[in-house]
């Protein structure tokens, strides 16, 4: 018995050391590059801090009387739907970047990265135009306890893919000038981290937010 | 496929030299189904604002319990498939798993505390008080 125990995990211990692996190992005690390893270790501390935002907006997401719209005053469902799809599809442009990048194709690498900065731009775009929207109709960000958790929770996501886009033009033109070489596809595959984050964190805002009633 | 055990060295590798998986992996159609797949949810959580009264999420009408938990469940594929698989948890080390599911499991653990504390899931008992 103790003998097939063995056996089966000397079988387990040799699948695994042949199963293929996406990325190299790295001369550090992890076998996972440092800014590879402080990107995870960011998005970990970045859960909490979206964690409290949403938190607060489900403690204040009802007004009180006569403070103003509340959430389903102003929410246009079907446009957020249109603009949450759009971010969606840019994690899958994302992830196409950094399979370009990881074959040597830079020019896919340019018109994947160039494609999702631009449906990330459609998505802050929409934002602007729904947050217009929700002041014309009284929504100010002082208006009500739930107008100012929406808009700090929202606005915090909008500034976080702002910041993703920039990061995306930076390594377009990076790319352009021959700075960004195969053998830095990790640089990409961060960018692409971070990228998806903010997809995920607008995949629970959309939810909580938008569409529980 | 042979394992591949790059020597030490302080310059970046050539991903292609090391990991024969990346050239033979079908990984473009995987996440091009991955995202149809993520297109496909996103229209069930649609669904349940456009259709709230189909029987699968109509359960406890009063007080949308079946809608709620199907948008939680939902979202916790949409969640899940993206850091799956976009962010490459599944081909990646086991320790940036566990990372990242520190920091989830502390945040999840940390604020449901905290809306534990206001007395959030005590309906009408609520410390902020609904308008």
């Amino acid at each position: 018995m103790a003998e097939t125990v063995t056996h089966h995990r000397e079988l387990l211990a040799e699948r695994d050391a042949h199963a293929p692996v996406a990325h190299p190992d790295h001369a550090t005690n992890t076998g996972i590059s440092n800014t590879k390893l402080a990107m995870w270790l960011f998005l970990a501390s970045e859960c909490l801090l979206f964690g409290g935002l949403i938190t607060t907006y489900l403690l204040y997401k009802h007004p009180l009387p006569g403070s103003g719209p509340g959430p389903h005053d102003v929410f246009d469902i079907p446009f957020t739907s249109a603009s949450s799809f759009v971010l969606l599809m840019s994690s899958l442009t994302m992830v196409l970047a950094v399979s370009a990048i990881e074959r040597g194709d830079h020019h896919r690498l340019r018109v994947w990265l160039v494609g999702t900065a631009l449906l990330g731009a459609t998505f802050i775009a929409g934002q602007v135009y729904e947050f217009t929207v929700f002041y014309n109709e009284g929504l100010g960000y002082t208006t009500s306890r739930f107008s100012s958790a929406f808009y700090t929770l929202t606005g915090f996501h909008g500034v976080h893919v702002t910041v993703g886009i920039i990061m995306l033009v930076s390594l377009v033109l990076l790319s352009l000038r021959g700075r960004l070489p195969e053998h830095r596809s990790e640089t990409v595959e961060i960018v692409g981290l971070y990228w998806h984050f903010v997809d995920v964190v607008w995949i629970l805002i959309f939810a909580v937010v938008y569409l529980i009633p | 496929m042979a394992a591949v055990t790059p020597e030490p060295t302080d310059q970046p590798i050539p991903t292609q030299a090391l990991d024969g998986a990346v050239a033979e992996y079908p990984r473009d159609r995987l996440y091009v189904m991955t995202a149809v797949f993520l297109a496909i949810v996103t229209a069930v959580e649609i669904a349940t604002y456009v259709w709230p009264e189909l029987p699968v999420w109509s359960w406890g009408h009063e007080s949308n319990v079946g809608i709620i938990a199907a948008l939680m469940v939902l979202m916790a594929i949409k969640f899940f498939t993206v850091a799956w698989v976009f962010m490459h948890l599944k081909f990646d080390k086991p320790l940036l798993n566990r990372l990242f599911a520190a920091g989830l499991i502390l945040a999840i653990s940390v604020y449901l505390a905290v809306m534990a504390a206001f007395r959030m899931f005590w309906a009408g008992d609520e410390m902020v008080r609904r308008g």
